[in-house]
């Protein structure tokens, strides 16, 4: 759409500003560009290239700074990998997180739809609503969620995390997937409708498929944001059994004697990074466009 | 059951309500009491929550009380840190989870958890061994008359230093600092937590100083010689006697650094020693007891572990059984041989074994016979903040020495009047 | 078109009105949010108007607004207060300038276009929390990489004990944050400058308009809308900052924030009906905040709820 003609059309103006100016002021701008790039991929990549840098390092090399390990070793990795409860703690965030994705979009979706294509009263209400909950302080929730969950036994439970984390996860959800589904032309579902299927039928069946796109970003996003959770996964849970990867990481006791944890807590950060750093690569179209979609149109 | 003894402890206490409730009576009662012949039959598992295994004998001790007996104990680590310990532990008593059943305490928490009737009543376990313990142990362990938990560990500061820069430890702060201000320094726990509690409380113990009165009542910690301590420890930072870094240094921290060969002196827990003969400085440094600050005697605040039942525990027998393992003659000499922690147990001192890892054994038990505890209430934790926060101010240059002592004295009355 | 819509859907017999359907559609999510977030708060407040005895077990009194109260005249909670919003108005400025400044160099660099979109989500995909602990590592006193890089470099700065230090603390915080957001102000802008049609610079240059020019009279009012939304979306965020400062100094040394000062009263010192008071005075600015940001700059999201 618009943004794929830009290109084309940008090439061309530059050929044409290019031939129109000295040749001189065209490069120097070509090269402080090219310098403005570098300086940004070195700030955003060297922080984590010096994560993975550390999880490399052993004993006294964890003490000095050097920007290549000069024993690189795998030990952080074992380390880790062998204490049964950072596996646990993996494990604890990809259920929760997966249940709640789940359910973000099953109820988002819902939601997302009634507010973009049907009509009814308190729309805008029930939308400033669903948006306030962005502005909510997780801490003004914690404690009494805290006290409940002791009362009703979701305390330090996986499935006690999922509502905390659906409410945070639910606004985004909903507009991005209102987005998508505003897209979507209108003459699709009337002619659903006129061919004799109600509201709900042509919403699962002309509206979703079409909007499987929205579902990948929304639910990446989704996943993103519980994963990131850290307020609730320390106040909700205790015990290794219950607890996602942040608060194991909080209270990383480290597996080893008198070592320093830094290198077993960069190496759990490299282990939980790098695998959502890769589906971010992958799937970074959809993403950009997911978290776009509102600004834009807004 | 627990809950509705509690809460109908708690509706006759609001019944007689209006002038308080002491309510003494009513919260002993709901205290569960654990039976000293129950453990000699104890079977099934346990966990025991203490902090950190720094030095390899928590997972020790779990394993052979295991491979011996019918009951199977498995160790639970916490942060580092006891303040981090302490939320922890508290978060699951609140919660009343039963995760676990033994509890490594930090002495200044047996009032605050007894009150909130989160421990089991071990009176009678303590009392058929009393004689035992080294009495200054025991009343960690004791809150309104009863006991709550075994003494596990004690501790008591001393002064570590190079010998190689030294030729003479000095006997008296003022020539320790001056000295480190010719030297490499000196660290000890100045990060904004309970540790610089314990420094500032030495210093202050040592000129003669106190924090509460006797009876706990009453607040004397804005006096001459708190700011006079307080002063001394300031300018101790800004004339480069004590490095700037020190102001986040937790034990481990102080100890790392010391034992990297970056200070001269250290004022550290008994625990460094081994570890310092691990390290490369090996046969470069030793152990002084604790320095006199002007007139006074040199005294040294109270530390240790005591090992606690959780009122919550699934397992209490066994816990007391794991409890009773942890307090034997036999692991508290290993406890004392192997990871340098002072036995609470009068005897271990004796032993020649232990007076061979120990040189200076003699001296480490009176030391601990003479420590003064830390101020005994149930808002500790709020006392202990009101000082280290002041404290870690009045050092980084923040707020003067006068001001700091005035502003703790008026956190601590307030925190002595929590509800 | 409407019209006939209606008339439509009220021929048919089978299937829900609008109405109910959309009743039943947005139930579940509703259901969630007044579960999680609506009894919650109530409860919050319910909780702040009492004191919790930390000395007897399960003893409460009512205390009405005494909580309160005690909260707006302790110096910590205005030190938070003061903090925060210190925090949230410097981080949020820098990453929106960085933001600005790095979309407009992707919008240009053609050739490594989905290669810097790609690198600049790396920092958004570090965990919160972890990115928290990595710059605590960075900038450890002595032997951090900070420090032994500016001393390497013979910079200023190497000596300084980051971490430790009212002031220097704070930086730190907002560098992580910078860190961790401006690539992703940077994508928002972004979008917001590729729909910018090429045709209004065209005019412009032939009009004489230098490139400063261009940017002041052009893009920066198109791209008022992204601007927008991800200033109020980054506002509310550092207002609630918790992960960052639990991390890196838990609140110590000038980094105390409202989050993490209504967790530590709550947790730490178990003053159930202060911590509550502090939450929900918390809720309440970030509430107010956001009020006044939509009210005075943005109908952005009506334009969401409207019919088309």
């Amino acid at each position: 759409m618009t943004a794929k003609a830009l290109p084309r059309g940008k090439s061309r103006l530059r050929a044409r500003s290019a031939r129109g100016r000295p040749k001189g002021s065209g490069r120097g701008r070509k090269v402080l560009l090219w310098l403005a790039v570098i300086a940004i991929m070195i700030f955003c990549l060297f922080p984590f290239y010096w994560l993975i840098n550390t999880s490399l390092k052993t004993g006294p090399d964890l003490s000095a700074a050097n920007l290549v390990p000069p024993n690189p070793s795998l030990k952080n990795y074992d380390s880790i990998f062998s204490d049964a409860n950072f596996i646990t703690a993996l494990r604890n965030s990809v259920i929760v997180a997966s249940l709640t994705t789940f359910f973000a979009l099953l109820f988002g979706s819902f939601a997302a739809y009634a507010l973009a294509r049907l009509r009814f009263r308190f729309k805008f209400v029930i939308l400033a609503i669903v948006l306030s909950i962005t502005t909510f302080p997780p801490i003004a929730i914690a404690a009494p969620l805290f006290k409940l969950w002791t009362d009703t036994g979701l305390y330090d439970t996986l499935l006690g995390l999922v509502p905390p984390y659906l409410t945070f996860s639910l606004p985004l959800t909903i507009y991005i997937l209102a987005s998508f589904f505003k897209e979507i032309p209108r003459e699709l579902e009337e002619a659903a409708l006129v061919d004799g299927a109600t509201h709900f039928q042509a919403f699962y069946k002309v509206v979703l498929p079409l909007a499987a796109p929205g579902f990948v970003t929304a639910g990446l996003l989704a996943f993103i944001e519980s994963w990131n959770q850290f307020l609730f996964a320390i106040t909700l849970t205790s015990s290794p059994d219950a607890r996602p990867v942040p608060a194991a990481l909080a209270f990383f006791t480290g597996s080893q004697q008198f070592e320093v944890p830094l290198g077993t807590i960069t190496a759990a950060l490299v282990v939980i990074t790098v695998p959502l750093v890769i589906v971010v690569l992958i799937f970074q179209k959809r993403i950009v466009a997911g978290l776009t979609a509102g600004a834009v149109k807004g | 059951m627990r809950i509705t003894r509690v809460m109908s402890a708690a509706l006759a206490c609001v019944a007689l309500a209006v002038a308080g409730c002491g309510g003494d009576d009513e919260e002993s009662k709901s205290a569960k009491k654990v039976d000293p012949g129950a453990a000699d039959k104890a079977t099934g598992n346990v966990n025991w929550c203490i902090g950190k295994d720094t030095t390899g004998t928590f997972s020790k001790a779990v394993k052979e009380f295991s491979s011996k007996g019918q009951v199977k104990a498995k160790l639970i680590e916490l942060p580092e840190a006891a303040d981090q310990q302490r939320t922890q532990l508290v978060q699951r008593l609140r919660a009343k989870s039963s995760e676990c059943d033994v509890l490594g305490m930090d002495v200044i928490w047996t009032a605050e958890f007894a009150a909130q009737d989160w421990l089991q009543d071990v009176s009678d376990v303590v009392a058929k061994r009393k004689d035992d313990f080294i009495p200054s142990t025991l009343e960690t362990a004791k809150y309104e008359d009863k006991y709550w938990a075994l003494p596990y560990n004690t501790n008591a500061g001393f002064v570590y230093y190079r010998t190689d820069q030294v030729k003479q430890p000095p006997d008296n702060w003022e020539d320790v600092y001056s000295e480190a201000e010719k030297g490499d320094g000196l660290v000890y726990q100045g990060a904004r937590y309970e540790g610089l509690t314990v420094n500032f409380l030495e210093l202050l113990y040592s000129a003669g100083g106190k924090a509460l009165s006797d009876d706990g009542k009453t607040v004397e910690i804005d006096s001459p010689e708190a700011v006079e301590v307080l002063k001394f420890m300031a300018d101790g930072v800004e004339q480069g006697a004590v490095p700037k870094a020190n102001s986040t240094y937790k034990e481990e921290e102080s100890r790392r650094a010391f034992e990297s060969g970056k200070a001269t002196f250290m004022r550290n827990w008994p625990y460094a020693y081994s570890l310092g003969k691990d390290s490369k400085i090996a046969d470069d440094f030793d152990i002084t007891t604790f320095p006199k600050f002007g007139e006074g005697e040199g005294a040294g605040v109270l530390g240790g572990y005591d090992v606690a039942i959780s009122a919550y525990s699934k397992n209490p027998e066994g816990a007391a059984a794991f409890a009773e393992f942890l307090t034997s003659p036999d692991w508290q000499r290993t406890i004392m041989t192997e990871a340098s922690l002072p036995s609470t147990l009068t005897a271990t001192y004796d032993d020649p074994a232990v007076q061979k890892a120990f040189p200076f054994a003699e001296k480490l038990r009176t030391a601990v016979e003479q420590a003064q505890p830390r101020p005994v209430t149930p808002v500790y934790p709020q006392v202990s903040e009101a000082i280290f926060k002041t404290v870690h101010a009045a050092l980084q240059g923040d707020m003067p020495p006068e001001e700091a002592t005035k502003t703790m004295k008026s956190e601590i009355e307030k925190a002595l009047q929590t509800f | 078109m409407e019209a006939a819509t209606v008339a439509r859907s009220r021929k048919r017999g089978s299937g829900l009105s609008e109405r109910r359907l959309a009743a039943a559609m947005v139930s579940p999510s509703l259901i969630v949010i007044a579960l999680v977030a609506a009894y919650p708060i109530g409860y919050a407040i319910w909780l702040s108007l009492h004191e919790y005895s930390v000395r007897v077990p399960g003893l409460s009194r009512w205390s009405g607004l005494k909580n309160y109260d005690t909260a707006l005249s302790s110096t910590e909670f205005w030190e938070a207060f003061r903090n925060t919003f210190l925090f949230t108005g410097i981080s949020v400025a820098i990453e929106l300038v960085l933001g600005v400044a790095f979309a407009l160099a992707m919008h240009r660099a053609f050739k490594g276009r989905a290669v810097l979109r790609a690198t600049v989500l790396v920092p958004w995909a570090v965990l919160t929390f972890g990115s928290g602990l990595l710059w605590r590592s960075i900038f450890e006193p002595d032997l951090g990489f900070a420090n032994s890089m500016l001393s390497a470099l013979g910079l200023p700065g190497g000596e300084v004990v980051w971490l430790g230090q009212q002031g220097y603390a704070m930086a730190v915080m907002i560098f992580a944050d910078v860190w961790k957001t401006a690539p992703f102000m940077a994508l928002l802008i972004l979008a917001g400058l590729q729909v910018i049609p090429d045709e209004l610079y065209d005019a412009a240059k032939v009009d004489g308009a230098s490139a400063w020019q261009r940017f002041i009279r052009i893009t920066l009012p198109l791209l008022r809308p992204a601007i927008l939304v991800a200033l109020l979306f980054r506002t509310l965020d550092a207002l609630r900052v918790f992960d960052l400062p639990f991390a890196l100094t838990r609140g110590a040394n000038g980094t105390n924030t409202l989050s993490l000062y209504a967790y530590e009263e709550l947790t730490a010192n178990r003053l159930v009906g202060l911590g509550s008071a502090l939450s929900v005075l918390t809720f309440l600015i970030v509430m107010v905040v956001s009020f006044m940001y939509i009210r005075f700059v943005g109908g952005n999201i009506r334009g969401l709820a409207d019919e088309r």
